[in-house]
């Protein structure tokens, strides 16, 4: 057996994903650091680590959005590199020069590859320059509401203003005419202030109805990029994704051999390295646009990992450590199909509200290939000060109709229960069984429809 | 780096630190900059002085598992770290320390400091009284919420 490629790996995270890193590691032979908030003193990911440090209150702010916890107890714990999983600092190119400051590996990729992809309106700009197709919209930011006015009238209406810094689904208003879009245009300026500190918003016209389809791609430090075939994220409610599968549900083989092609060409162009996400459109006529590419490790990795048989995490951290590509494109096979539900402690019926609290019950499913990631355990308290993700059920099947039965029987058996606690639980078995899904006829405006009563 | 390049360097900085005093509520009482590692320190007045003062931290870091079980009497109070670093009884090596037992302070008053990604973080005393402790030797690793020295706090 190789040497692993690191000693001791901090894990600059919490909850499922911390644990899902965490766990690769020890596969690898490599010793792992937790950090912690005081909320999260008794989590399980904690638990599992082989050495955690407290580095902080409750609060975001002072925990895992900050920087000095993490770097002073990786140099006090001796660790090699450090894994930023998703969310927090896992995008923030600050925190990457930090670490290499510290004589830490960021598991990640570049700094200034970070910076670039990193604000929406350049990506942009950038993939257009290296061959891909853009939606029609600003070039770079748009200084002013008069600006935006203007180029939506060049683009036509419906337009969406997104926030150059934004991420995770937020920084998102959509204007249908040039009434809404004054309102639209100072709100998401307002949200993209406040969240993430620039306030620079972009233009682009906005697709009613589309499939929000993704490619996994891995880079290396020699240059290679393979992409590990999309992912399916049509299922979600205000950009939040809901249910993610693959392969997507009636692809052509022409559109899906596109959608690699661009993929790699993209992440070749920026000189990615690592595990990203290239996001797409797909119209109702199969017209494929680029969205934006996300640096970091995803959520719904596991749908990739369940058709390729590859650890992504694991590739993240040989990419890091300097090692070339474990797989070349000829040797990526996609097996099955897989889906990926989120069950989160809200509350559908009181417009998705988060219902944190303490988890009496919580059985999780299990049976042939399926996947339970999720950072809690009967008796836990979900914690109110971060995202609402109890669970990532993911399963796997020869075929997608053998998925969702599977997805279904899976979900009956979830159960979860506390004072106060709700989950989306009867929400994604109501999706999974829907006729609509498993035509693989819905867009990303299928959820709210159905909410609203209108299928 | 060549004196135009630091002092170009200062003046992003001095602009940087403007634009963040402008943008934070709360008063500010010191600026510290540094451009060789690009550091800025800035403390704002102990919170209440200012009609805008941050919002306060719902928790206390007294509550994190570090705080001690043994000590019953109600008078003691602990001191802990506010973040996770190097603690350090005294302002630089070699010097007198802060508040070796026995010293008298007030509130407000450095007792130790926690160094953190080269920044110097003062930790003061809550409350007047007398040191009776100091937990942790110079220069040791310590966690956020870890207890560093104990306080006899005066009597009523």
């Amino acid at each position: 057996m190789t040497a692993p490629p690191f000693r001791k790996v901090l894990i600059a995270n919490r909850g499922e994903i911390a644990l899902r890193i965490a766990r690769t590691c020890r596969e690898m032979g490599i010793a792992t650091v937790a950090v912690y908030s005081t909320a999260d003193r008794d989590a399980a990911f904690v638990a599992f680590a082989d050495e955690a440090v407290h580095i902080g209150p409750a609060a975001p702010r002072r925990s895992y959005l900050s920087m000095p916890g993490p770097i002073e107890a990786a140099l006090r714990c001796g660790a090699d590199a450090v894994h930023p999983g998703y969310g927090f600092l896992s995008e923030d190119p600050d925190f990457a020069v930090v670490c290499a400051g510290n004589g830490l590996t960021f598991i990640g990729p570049r700094p200034e590859v970070m910076a670039s992809v990193g604000d929406k309106a350049k990506v942009r700009e950038l993939m257009r320059d290296a061959g891909l197709p853009v939606l029609p919209g600003s070039d770079g930011a748009v200084p002013t509401a008069a600006d935006a006015e203007r180029l939506a009238a060049e683009i036509g209406y419906p337009v969406v203003v997104k926030a150059a810094a934004g991420g995770g689904g937020r920084g998102i208003g959509v204007a249908r005419s040039a009434k809404d879009l004054p309102r639209v245009y100072r709100e998401t300026v307002a949200l993209a202030r406040s969240v993430f500190g620039n306030g620079e918003v972009y233009l682009e016209r906005y697709l009613e109805r589309a499939r929000h389809v993704e490619v996994q791609v891995l880079g290396d430090e020699a240059g290679n990029v393979v992409h590990l075939g999309e992912r399916d994220c049509s299922l979600q409610r205000r950009n939040q994704k809901l249910v993610e599968e693959a392969p997507s549900p009636g692809l052509s083989d022409r559109i899906r051999a596109e959608l690699g092609m661009y993929a790699v060409a993209g992440a070749k162009a920026v000189g990615y390295t690592g595990a990203g996400t290239m996001e797409f459109l797909v119209d109702d006529r199969g017209r494929v646009t680029f969205m934006e590419l996300n640096a970091r490790i995803q959520v719904e990795h596991p749908v990739t990992e369940a058709l390729t048989g590859i650890d992504l995490i694991r590739e993240q951290i040989r990419i890091a450590a300097g090692l070339p590509l474990a797989v070349k494109q000829e040797d990526v096979r996609l097996t099955g199909a897989a889906i990926e539900c989120r069950v989160n402690a809200e509350d559908p019926d009181r417009g998705f509200l988060p219902t944190p609290g303490r988890l009496d019950v919580f059985n999780v499913p299990g049976g042939p290939w399926t996947r339970v990631d999720s950072g809690f355990a009967p008796g836990d308290t979900v914690p109110p000060y971060y995202d609402s993700l109890l669970a990532k059920l993911i399963v796997w099947a020869p075929t997608r109709a053998e998925a969702i039965a599977r997805a279904e029987r899976a979900l009956g058996e979830f159960t979860v229960s506390g004072p106060g606690v709700a989950t989306t639980i009867p929400l994604l078995r109501r999706l999974v069984t829907h006729p609509v899904f498993a035509a693989g006829e819905h867009t990303t405006r299928f959820v709210e429809e159905l909410l609203d009563g209108r299928s | 780096m060549s004196e135009e390049r630091w002092s170009e360097e200062f003046r992003l900085l001095r602009a940087e630190v403007a634009s963040l005093i402008k943008t934070i509520p709360g008063a500010v009482s010191t600026v510290a900059l540094r451009v060789g590692d690009r550091a800025v320190e800035i403390s704002w007045a102990p919170h209440g002085t200012a009609a805008t003062a941050p919002r306060v931290e719902p928790e206390l870091p007294q509550e994190s598992p570090a705080a001690p079980a043994d000590v019953t009497d109600p008078s003691i109070r602990s001191v802990v770290a506010p973040l996770v670093g190097t603690f350090y009884v005294a302002p630089e090596p070699g010097a007198d320390p802060f508040a070796p037992p026995g010293t008298r302070v007030e509130p407000g008053q450095t007792v130790g400091i926690v160094e953190a990604m080269k920044l110097m973080n003062q930790v003061p005393s809550e409350w007047p009284g007398e040191v009776v402790e100091v937990l942790v030797t110079d220069g040791q690793p310590v966690e956020y919420g870890q207890e560093l020295v104990r306080v006899r706090v005066d009597g009523p």
